[in-house]
């Protein structure tokens, strides 16, 4: 069991930090999407173009952040697709997502073969990953300083996403516009409330941070490109957004919760027999969960209007019986 | 041409036909871009994903064979989705009958038929028992089946992963996979050296029995009607949980049989990296094929030419990336849910005729 | 003195429903008034103001505003106007609070940025000004309806509106809110506001109102001005036809007791009382109408007679067995027909065949499916022949519905329900939206079926049918039945104030006087 501690070490929480880092900005983006009232499941594509073209950019500009950079641009005008697709001619969002992940999937590999012949994997020796830098005040807080300080720029990014989110949705007004329009669209149009510039921009800056996700994973981690290289991470920032119920920092929360899950599983493999696998569970069956409790809430609100209904018959019921003895 | 049947007929395929045709297009100039020839590389598609070398020897073959899947895997999403449930759990519930056929495959030793038919049946239950997991929540307590079933996808994933690496992991191979099922539990081939088998009767079999269930059972109509109006179906004393509830079963079903095959009939086994997403790839089927049995089977059959085709004929003879195919198919994916795309400029069109011939009428009176 | 607004020969056909729901209709409200426009559900009220609000454009007709002719193309163009609209549901965002909700679209901000307290001062000063008392920081989820219209009012308000559109504002609110609205609406009156409120409860317009307009079928009928005017002459002009249809009826002894509800009572969406301690019985070989306005409880109550919905108190009993627990389906197989008052979302699928639409209620029955499968044959055979019997032209076995006409969709409704020769009929305004020909027709078989033995149970907001079908005559009002009369010695006056909420005293008073 000694072995099985050993395995909380600050490393892991760093481990865990980088882990999460994809999954939360392409998470924050679905949940930006939610609040707007469309539902996004093309993260998974937009993720995965974003580590394509990023790679490609940072080869030929010679420039990794530039590199990243056209990342965010490329997903954000496959969301600017994405919407024109849905407000245009009504499309169904889910195949509409399907369409564009498969898509994505196979024109990557496509364009990567096409131009750099049959191979499976793409890399390059100029391409610069994106280095850890080392924050100046952060690194010498005590004990705390190692878990915040060391990490890449698109870290420290996708942090700052959060609390700006946060500040957009909660304390502006366009954000509060935004919310109108997800959680009733024609009270916020009657109101003049452009309904679909809004859920427009959100898909577009929902495409960007995916992009930037996607990104993260080939320019800033493993420095190549391969077939399917966001392997379901797109899929798990639905699950976090959910899990964080579409709130900046419950998106948070529940990022780190997959990444320090993800983490754990690597390390735990090392050192007990404990299967990896089964780690990862706990994060997606707790999404579930949280899937079945919203749902009940809504249900349970729905029934006490019945149920006092019914419970006041009964209390009128039982109180004429002396009534009518009275009037005898 | 006003008989109006063949109308619905022709309204119903008219725009995924349209839409293919687009894809092909796009195929073209993806071609054109790689300067390849463009004719040629139609022509070597098609033959390489639906034609003969020479008699007995036809690649159409492996294309009905990898179409397999596809064809159960879309009948399970037609089942669910003409009950009104949008389930996109194939994928998950494929994993998992995949996993109990493997795993029965060589835990258990039955004479030869027998084996067979158990590793089916296993399939199929732990499918349906899969499937009537997003149903009981959403009749008992309104959860989202869409998003729901995208999360029991991952859960399933992962236990199937688990149970590759670990429980039933045959050997220490780099390539996790379980040992290989008893000759008695694989399912026969018709033809030497081709996968292609008892697994396509079957799947052949599924789409007449579930067409026949949808149209022409009462339990089907229940499904239909509660699926296209549910106050309708109240109102006639439909019970549309119940309904639903027995769709989702059957859609598990489905799904759970159709990873039962791949495992007897093509890998006689699992390993890790089984899933390469043919849940999907059926789902993708049933929405192209107009969510009915007949049009999975042609749409199935074709998505698995075109694959099979981009990748032999595409990859081998004019050196163009394979993935072409399945690039090509998300293509006609999109054009197909853009259908209103091509519904309002053929409209266009028909209006432009019909304001030509009343011109030209004018013409000729004056 | 000018109308503060003028709507003239406003016409608007829906041809998704096939309806005229504003046929030539003129319309004018003087400043300062309260001004109820008063109509039976369909009577096209509604669609009146949604185009005046800026909803809907209407084909023809024109709309002048302090004389002056305007386009309103959309509801921006409306509030330039001054006119606001309170939706019968609330255009609200339940999880914001009050003043986020007031302010919404208009928020005061520093380049973008909001400030919630400022907010709140400015809903304080806004209620104050008003003398609408509300609470900025509460939630609207939280608060009770009567204060979310509240809500909705300052809202417009907020938006300059002038003239103030009401729709359907007491549907919702309990006797103590209704006082309470009305205290409002007299309070914004003497500011100078100008009220429009549609309604069908009558006796809310007499005690509110300055002047009155009645629609009935898509036509306005006139305008009175409330001082000049009765429930019973209003109750006459909105639901009374003008043509008479009398179908010949013979006397006949009624049978044994075959429905009864006792004491039942049945809550709404909300968890209040929709239907409130009701008892009836029907026998066999009676019609018994069931007569008022659209709106008082009748949706629920054959939702919970039907089983498509359950009762909350009380009783009901199907040929003496109590069947509160019974299901939609078993009530059917007992012998309960129903011919739901929306024939094109509950009482048919436009989706399917014809076949499929005749036999939803006895698919599962011998003559239908064996082992499990449909008998597509005899189904076939039987929709040809529902065809015949009720010459549904236009249909036939195996095509859709969906291009039928009104009257024929109603055909396929009464041909199913009536095939399995019924011993209780549920008719919910069966003839609404039909042309003459079909009107005669259902009234027609409704009678036929009441000969052969069956209870009928007519559910209709139409004076006419009622007086013309019935044997008994119940009224309807607000969840309770307001009275019972004999369809023989009872007049169209006498029903006529039932279902507008008066007492039959009144009419009493109304004679002597």
């Amino acid at each position: 069991m000694e072995g099985f501690f050993s395995v909380f070490t600050v490393e892991l929480l760093n481990s865990g930090i980088r882990l999460a880092t994809p999954i939360l900005l392409a998470a924050l983006g679905g949940a930006i999407c939610n609040q707007a009232g469309v539902l996004n499941l093309a993260l998974e594509s937009k993720m995965l173009l974003g580590a394509f073209v990023g790679i490609l950019a940072a080869y030929y500009l010679g420039n990794s952040y530039g590199g990243l950079l056209v990342a965010m641009i490329a997903g954000g005008l496959l969301g600017l697709l994405f919407a024109f697709l849905y407000h245009k001619y009504r499309v169904d969002l889910v195949i509409l997502a399907i369409a564009f992940n498969l898509i994505i999937v196979e024109l990557t590999v496509f364009v990567m073969r096409a131009m750099f012949g049959n191979v499976g994997t793409w890399s390059d020796p100029s391409i610069v990953r994106i280095p850890d830098i080392q924050v100046p005040i952060l690194k010498d807080i005590p004990f705390l300083g190692p878990i915040l300080s060391g990490y890449n720029i698109i870290v420290y990014f996708s942090w700052l996403v959060v609390i700006v989110m946060f500040i957009y949705l909660y304390r502006m007004r366009g954000g509060r516009h935004l919310r109108a329009v997800g959680e009733n669209k024609s009270a916020a149009e009657t109101v003049g409330i452009n309904a679909i510039l809004l859920q427009t921009l959100a898909l577009v800056i929902s495409g960007a941070l995916a992009g930037l996700g996607g990104a993260f994973l080939s320019i800033g981690h493993l420095k190549l490109f391969t077939r399917n290289m966001s392997n379901g991470r797109g899929w798990i920032a639905i699950a976090a957004a959910m899990f964080g119920v579409n709130h900046p920092v419950g998106v948070f929360l529940a990022s780190l919760f997959f990444g320090f899950a993800d983490a754990f599983s690597v390390r735990i493999q090392n050192v007990t027999d404990l299967p990896p696998n089964l780690v990862k569970l706990l994060p997606n069956v707790a999404t579930l969960l949280v899937l079945v409790i919203i749902a009940l809430r809504s249900r349970i609100a729905l029934s006490m209007a019945r149920r006092r209904f019914r419970s006041q018959l009964r209390a009128e019921e039982s109180a004429r019986p002396a009534q009518v003895e009275e009037s005898l | 041409m006003n008989n109006p049947r063949f109308r619905k007929l022709l309204d119903a395929i008219l725009v995924p036909l349209l839409a293919i045709l687009s894809g092909l297009v796009v195929m073209g100039i993806l071609i054109v871009i790689l300067d390849k020839p463009v004719f040629e590389s139609y022509a070597i598609l098609f033959s390489n994903g639906f034609g003969c070398k020479e008699f007995g020897n036809c690649i159409f073959i492996t294309t009905l064979e990898r179409a397999t899947p596809l064809i159960l895997t879309g009948l399970s999403a037609v089942v669910a989705f003409r009950s009104g449930m949008f389930s996109i759990g194939q994928e998950g519930q494929y994993l998992l009958g995949a996993a109990a056929a493997a795993w029965l495959g060589y835990a258990l030793h039955l004479p030869p038929i027998l084996h067979a038919l158990v590793l089916l049946l296993a399939g199929m239950l732990v499918g349906s028992a899969y499937g009537w997991i997003p149903g009981i929540l959403k009749v008992k307590l309104g959860v989202n089946e869409l998003l729901a079933t995208i999360m029991l996808n991952s859960i399933a994933a992962l236990i199937v992963e688990y149970l590759v690496q670990f429980p039933m992991r045959a050997d220490t191979s780099a390539v996790a996979h379980s040992p290989v099922i008893d000759a008695s539990a694989q399912l026969m081939s018709f033809l030497p050296g081709s996968k292609w088998g008892v697994g396509f009767v079957i799947a052949v079999m599924a789409v007449i029995v579930v067409y026949v269930y949808l149209w022409r059972t009462k339990s089907g109509y229940e499904q239909r009607m509660a699926g296209q109006s549910r106050r309708f179906a109240l109102f006639g004393g439909i019970l549309s949980d119940r309904a639903a509830i027995r769709a989702m079963l059957i859609s598990g079903a489905l799904a759970g049989l159709a990873g039962a095959i791949e495992v007897m009939g093509v890998h006689r086994r699992i390993m890790t990296g089984f899933s390469v997403g043919l849940g999907f790839d059926g789902l993708t089927s049933a929405i192209l094929g107009q969510v009915h049995p007949f049009g999975v089977f042609i749409v199935a059959i074709l998505f698995s030419g075109l694959k099979l085709g981009a990748q032999l004929g595409l990859q081998l003879n004019l050196d163009i990336p394979r993935e072409l195919g399945g690039t090509i198919i998300g293509f006609i994916i999109l054009f197909v849910a853009a259908g209103r795309f091509y519904e309002e400029s053929i409209a266009r069109i028909r209006d432009w005729f019909t304001r030509r011939r009343s011109q030209n009428l004018k013409g000729e009176s004056s | 003195m000018t109308p503060a607004i003028e709507m003239k020969g406003i016409t608007k056909y829906f041809a998704s429903t096939q309806v005229r729901a504003n046929d030539q209709v003129d319309f004018s409200v003087e400043s300062g008034e309260v001004h109820g426009l008063v109509g039976e559900n369909g009577a096209g009220k509604t669609t009146l103001m949604n185009i005046l609000y800026g909803l809907i454009k209407p084909d023809s007709g024109e709309i002048l505003i302090d004389s002056q002719k305007v386009q309103i193309d959309h509801p921006d163009d409306a509030i330039k106007h001054g006119i606001g609209m309170v939706h019968q549901h609330f255009k609200l965002i339940p999880s914001f609070t009050v003043a986020q909700n007031i302010l919404l679209g208009m928020e005061p901000h520093q380049s973008g940025f909001l400030n919630q307290q400022k907010e709140n001062e400015l809903v304080e000063d806004l209620a104050k000004k008003y003398n609408l008392p509300v609470d900025p920081a509460a939630h609207i989820r939280d608060l009770p309806v009567g204060m979310q219209q509240r809500v909705e009012i300052l809202k417009v308000l907020e938006h300059n509106a002038k003239i103030l559109i009401l729709d359907e504002p007491t549907a919702v609110l309990t006797p103590q809110e209704v006082n309470e609205l009305i205290t409002v609406i007299r309070g914004l009156t003497k500011l100078g506001y100008t009220i429009i409120f549609i309604t069908h409860k009558l006796v809310e317009v007499m005690s509110i109102a300055d002047r009155v307009s009645v629609m009935r079928a898509g036509r306005m009928v006139g305008t009175k001005k409330i001082s000049e005017t009765s429930i019973p002459e209003l109750a006459r002009m909105m639901v009374g036809r003008e043509v008479l249809l009398r179908v010949k009826k013979k006397e006949i002894p009624r049978g044994e007791v075959v429905f009864e509800a006792r004491d039942i009572s049945v809550s709404d969406v909300n968890g209040l009382a929709a239907i409130s301690h009701v008892s009836f019985q029907v026998h066999k070989g009676e019609i018994v109408a069931i007569a008022g306005v659209s709106g008082n409880g009748q949706t629920e109550l054959v939702e919970a007679i039907s089983g498509m919905n359950s009762v909350d108190g009380g009783e009901i009993l199907f040929r003496g067995k109590p069947v509160n627990e019974a299901s939609v389906g078993e009530r059917r197989d007992m012998g309960m027909a129903h011919i739901p008052e929306d024939r094109m979302v509950v009482g048919l699928n436009l989706q399917t065949t014809l076949d499929e639409n005749l036999i939803v209620s006895r698919y599962n029955h011998a003559e239908f499916s064996r082992y499990g499968f449909l008998l597509m044959k005899t189904i076939s055979e039987f929709a040809e022949k529902v065809v015949k019997a009720f010459s549904i032209s236009a249909a036939r076995s195996g095509e859709g519905i969906s291009m039928l006409s009104g009257g024929n969709l109603q055909k396929v409704v009464v041909g199913r329900e009536l095939s399995g020769n019924p011993a209780f009929i549920i008719a919910n305004q069966p003839t609404r939206g039909l042309d003459v020909g079909s009107i005669e027709f259902v009234h027609k078989t409704l009678i036929e079926e009441r000969d052969k033995g069956a209870g009928v149970l007519l559910i209709s907001a139409e004076l006419d049918e009622v007086m013309a079908l019935s044997d008994r005559i119940l009224v309807l009002y607000r969840g309770r039945i307001q009275g019972e009369l004999n369809a023989a010695t009872a007049t169209e006056e006498a029903v006529g104030i039932l279902m507008a909420g008066g007492m039959l005293e009144d009419l009493k008073r109304e004679v002597q006087s």
